[in-house]
C-alpha cells in the first residue's frame, strides 16, 4: 500500500495529509453559494478556488483589490487553507486568456497557501499531436511560474498525459528544470471512468516524486479509498455540490443515491448532524442541507479509510468489501492492487 | 516388459577417439546461428559478393539460392545471416517460409527482429529527432530512454516532430505514429501487433490515430518500404531479407502465387537501395518462376546452385565437426576415427546430401563406440546402416 500521512506547513497554517480540497464556486457565480463547512467538519479547513473565475469577476475582484480578502470575501476564518488553481480547467472550452505572471500576481493578491499552475487540459477528442502542444504548454507555464514564484506559498505545478511514459517525463522534466513543492495531476476527469487507465497515470505520478501529489477533480466518494490507497496525497472535488443538485444522496461506503429512488423512508441512514436529527423530507427539500450531507459523506469515507489504516485492520480486505458492490470499481481496485503490489 | 526399455542420461565416452562429444548432430536441421560452414566455394562467393555490393554501394541486389532439399540452403542462409547480423551499420531478418503471401513475409520478417530491435529502432529515431531539436546529444536507443526516463528530453516536445519526421521520410504516417508508439508502454503491444501485420481492434488502432489496417500485400509491401526508408534515414545502410523454403509458393494457387511474386516484385520496384533479399528455393519450382514469370525473375537476376557434397566437400565437412569437440592426442586435422574410404561409403549412402551425411556420421560414430571400434571402416558403415 502507497497510502501516506504527512504535514504541509503553509502561511496560514499546517494542514494534515491526505486531505480533500472541497471546491468552492467562488467566482463562478455572482455569490458563492457553497453551504458553510469550514468549522463544522473539522477536517475541512480547506478549500480548493479558481483564481481566473475570481479575476475576471469584476465587482469581486474589486472589492478584493479594495481591501477585502478572500477569507472574507468567502465568509471563513482567516486560517483556512486555501489552495488556488489557475482555472485551465475552463481552458478545455476557451482560449487562454491568461499568462504566469497574472495566474501568480492574483493568486498571491488572493493570499492563497498552494499555487497551481497553469494548465491547459487534454481531451478525449483531442488529435494526439493537439495533446502534446497542450502538455507542452503546461510545461512551459509551469516553468515560467516557477521563475516567477518567490516562495511565499507552495507552488505544485500541473501535469498532464494520458500514458504513463509522458507523466514521468514530465515530472522528472520540471524536478530537472523547476522549483516546485508538488505536483498536481490534471485531465483526469475526461477520462475518469477508465479506472484503469487513471489508476496508472496515478501509479505513474505517484513513483516519479517523493514531493506532494495531488490529483484534480477525482475526489469524489468513489475515487477517494482508490486514490488513497495509492498515495495521492490531496485531491479536490465538486461532487458534493454537482450531486446535491441533481438531488443525488452520496452514501459512505456504497456511492450516489438518488433521493427520488427512496420513498417509504423516515429517516435516511446517514448519522450525520445534518442527516441525524432530520426528516428525508427535511433533506429532501432542503439543497443546501443536501449539500452539507454530501460533505460529510466525503469526510466519513475519508475518516474510515484513516481509522482503518490506523489500526491493525488489513487495507486491502476492507478495499475489497468497499469495493464489492460495484463490478467496474472492482475491477479497478484489483488492478490498482496488482500494480501496487508490484511496487511494495 | 519395463525391462524392455533401458532409459538412462549417462553420457558416452568417446575419448577415445580424442572428442569430448559426438559432433554430428542427430537431427541435421540447421542451428539458429551456425559456428560451421563447410559451402562450396561457388556459393559462398557469389553470396559474398551480391551481399558486398548491396554494403558497398547501398544498390539492391538480390539473388537466389537453389539446391534439393538437405543440401544445405537452410543452412547457408542461416550462415550468412549470422554473419551480418554481427554488423551494426544493417538489419537482418529471416522468414523461414513465404506463407500465404508476401503479408505473411513481411510478418515473418518483422517477427523475427522482435519486439525489443524494433522498440530500439524507435528510440533511435526519437534520438536522432532530439538530437536536431534540443541541446541534448543521445547517441543510441538507451541514452534516448535514459534521458526521456530522467526528465532530461520532454516527450511531448520530440514526439509530434518525429511523427511528422517519419511521415515524411516513409511517406506513411499510420507507419510513423505505429513506430512511435513502441516507447509506450500502453500502446507498445498494440503499436507491435499493427507493425506485425498481426491486426488490432479499431478503438486500439483509434487510441494511436492509426486510420489503416495492415491487412493486405499491398500494405505489406508499403509497410516494408516506410521501414526500410526509417532505416536509410538512420544511417543504415540497408536490410537484408532471407526467405527460406520459396518452393512453398508452388503449394498457392495460380493467382495466389502470381499476387505473391508481384508484391515481391512491387517491393524490388520500390526498394532500389538499401535492400537484399536472399532466397532458398528447390531448382525445380525455380525453373516454373523463371520461365513463367519474367517479371518477377528478371528482377532477380542471379542464381547460385547448391550442389550434391564431393569427396573434398564431406571430408572438409567431417573435418570441421570432428575439430569443434576434438580435446586429445589425435591432430587437429585427421578425420580419425572415419577412414577416407568410410567416407567414401557415406557419400555414396547419402547421394551427397549434406542433411543425410552428417545423420549417418552421427549414428556410426555412436555405433562406433558402443562396439568399441578403433575405427570406422567401410564395412563398419555398410554393417551399421
Amino acid at each position: 500500500m502507497l497510502y501516506r500521512q504527512r504535514k504541509l506547513d503553509l502561511p496560514h497554517g499546517e494542514l494534515d495529509t491526505p486531505v480533500l480540497f472541497p471546491v468552492r464556486n467562488v467566482g463562478k457565480r455572482s455569490s458563492d453559494n457553497t453551504p458553510k463547512y469550514v468549522g463544522t467538519i473539522p477536517e475541512f479547513s480547506a478549500a480548493m478556488i479558481n483564481a481566473r473565475s475570481i479575476r475576471n469577476r469584476d465587482p469581486m475582484w474589486n472589492r478584493l483589490t479594495n481591501g477585502v480578502t478572500l477569507r472574507e470575501e468567502m465568509d471563513v476564518p482567516e486560517e483556512t487553507i486555501i489552495f488556488a488553481d489557475s482555472g485551465g480547467f475552463d481552458f478545455s472550452e476557451q482560449e487562454i486568456d491568461t499568462t504566469p505572471k497574472k495566474t501568480i500576481k492574483t493568486q498571491r493578491k488572493l493570499d492563497s497557501d498552494i499555487h497551481g499552475t497553469i494548465d491547459i487540459p487534454l481531451s478525449r477528442e483531442n488529435r494526439a499531436a493537439e495533446n502534446q502542444r497542450r502538455i507542452d504548454r503546461s510545461i512551459e507555464f509551469a516553468l515560467e511560474a516557477s521563475d516567477l514564484h518567490t516562495g511565499d506559498a507552495l507552488l505544485f505545478a500541473s501535469v498532464h498525459g494520458y500514458d504513463p511514459e509522458t507523466i514521468r517525463n514530465n515530472i522528472q522534466y520540471l524536478e530537472n528544470h523547476g522549483d516546485f513543492d508538488g505536483y498536481a495531476l490534471g485531465s483526469m476527469v475526461p477520462i475518469r471512468t477508465d479506472y484503469k487507465k487513471v489508476t496508472k497515470l496515478v501509479l505513474a505520478a505517484r513513483n516519479a516524486t517523493e514531493k506532494h501529489l495531488h490529483v484534480y477533480g477525482l475526489g469524489g466518494l468513489v475515487y477517494q479509498p482508490l486514490l488513497l490507497y495509492l498515495g495521492v496525497d490531496s485531491f479536490d472535488s465538486s461532487a458534493f455540490i454537482r450531486s446535491a443538485g441533481n438531488r443525488n444522496y452520496l452514501i459512505p461506503g456504497f456511492g450516489g443515491e438518488e433521493l427520488h429512488n427512496i420513498e417509504d423512508l423516515d429517516r435516511l441512514p446517514c448519522p450525520c448532524p445534518i442527516c441525524g436529527q432530520r426528516s428525508l423530507e427535511d433533506i429532501r427539500e432542503d439543497r443546501t442541507a443536501l449539500t452539507q450531507h454530501n460533505l460529510w459523506a466525503l469526510a466519513t469515507e475519508l475518516r474510515r479509510f484513516k481509522y482503518i489504516a490506523e489500526s491493525d485492520r488489513d487495507v486491502e480486505n476492507y478495499l475489497d468489501l468497499r469495493f464489492q458492490g460495484n463490478e467496474v470499481t472492482k475491477r479497478a481496485y484489483e488492478t490498482a492492487k496488482q500494480q501496487v503490489r508490484r511496487l511494495t | 516388459m519395463a525391462d524392455a526399455f533401458d532409459i538412462s542420461d549417462e553420457q558416452q565416452d568417446y575419448s577415445q577417439y580424442g572428442l569430448e562429444a559426438n559432433p554430428f548432430p542427430y537431427s541435421p536441421v540447421p542451428a539458429e546461428d551456425p559456428e560451421i560452414y563447410c559451402g562450396q566455394q561457388h556459393v559462398s562467393e557469389k553470396i559474398s559478393s551480391t551481399v558486398s555490393t548491396m554494403l558497398s554501394t547501398g544498390k539492391s541486389k538480390h539473388l537466389v539460392i537453389t539446391g534439393k532439399y538437405g543440401n544445405g540452403k537452410s543452412h547457408t542462409l542461416k550462415y550468412t545471416r549470422s554473419l551480418l547480423r554481427d554488423r551494426d551499420d544493417v538489419v537482418v531478418g529471416y522468414v523461414a517460409q513465404p506463407g500465404e503471401g508476401f503479408l505473411d513475409i513481411y510478418h515473418e520478417f518483422v517477427y523475427d527482429l522482435g519486439f525489443n530491435r524494433v522498440q530500439e529502432l524507435a528510440y533511435e529515431y526519437l534520438a536522432s529527432v532530439a538530437r536536431d531539436v534540443t541541446d541534448a546529444n543521445p547517441i543510441s536507443a538507451s541514452a534516448m530512454k535514459s534521458l526521456i526516463d530522467e526528465g532530461e528530453i520532454l516527450l511531448s516536445e520530440i514526439v509530434p516532430e518525429a511523427v511528422r519526421r517519419l511521415s515524411d521520410v516513409t511517406h506513411f504516417a499510420d507507419f510513423a505514429r505505429a513506430i512511435v508508439h513502441m516507447v509506450y508502454e500502453d500502446t507498445n503491444l498494440y503499436a507491435w501487433q499493427w507493425l506485425t501485420a498481426e491486426g488490432i481492434r479499431y478503438e486500439q488502432r483509434k487510441e494511436m490515430e492509426i486510420h489503416s489496417a495492415l491487412d493486405d500485400d499491398t500494405m505489406g509491401v508499403r509497410a516494408f518500404t516506410a521501414f526500410k526508408n526509417m532505416l536509410l534515414e538512420l544511417g543504415y545502410t540497408g536490410v537484408f531479407v532471407f526467405v527460406d523454403e520459396f518452393e512453398s509458393i508452388a503449394r498457392l494457387s495460380p493467382k495466389n502465387e502470381q499476387a505473391t511474386l508481384n508484391s515481391i516484385r512491387h517491393l524490388m520496384d520500390q526498394n532500389s537501395s538499401g535492400l537484399c533479399m536472399l532466397f532458398g528455393c528447390a531448382p525445380e519450382v525455380w525453373q516454373d518462376v523463371m520461365s513463367e514469370y519474367h517479371a518477377f525473375s528478371e528482377r532477380i537476376g542471379e542464381e547460385v546452385a547448391l550442389k550434391p557434397l564431393t569427396n573434398e566437400h564431406l571430408n572438409d565437412l567431417v573435418l570441421d565437426y570432428l575439430s569443434r569437440e576434438r580435446n586429445g592426442p589425435t591432430e587437429a586435422s585427421s578425420i580419425d576415427p572415419f577412414t577416407n574410404e568410410a567416407l567414401d561409403v557415406i557419400l555414396q549412402r547419402s547421394q551427397g546430401n549434406v542433411r543425410q551425411a552428417l545423420a549417418i556420421c552421427s549414428r556410426v560414430l555412436d555405433s562406433a563406440i558402443e562396439e568399441n571400434r578403433e575405427q570406422v571402416t567401410p564395412e563398419f558403415v555398410q554393417e551399421s546402416m
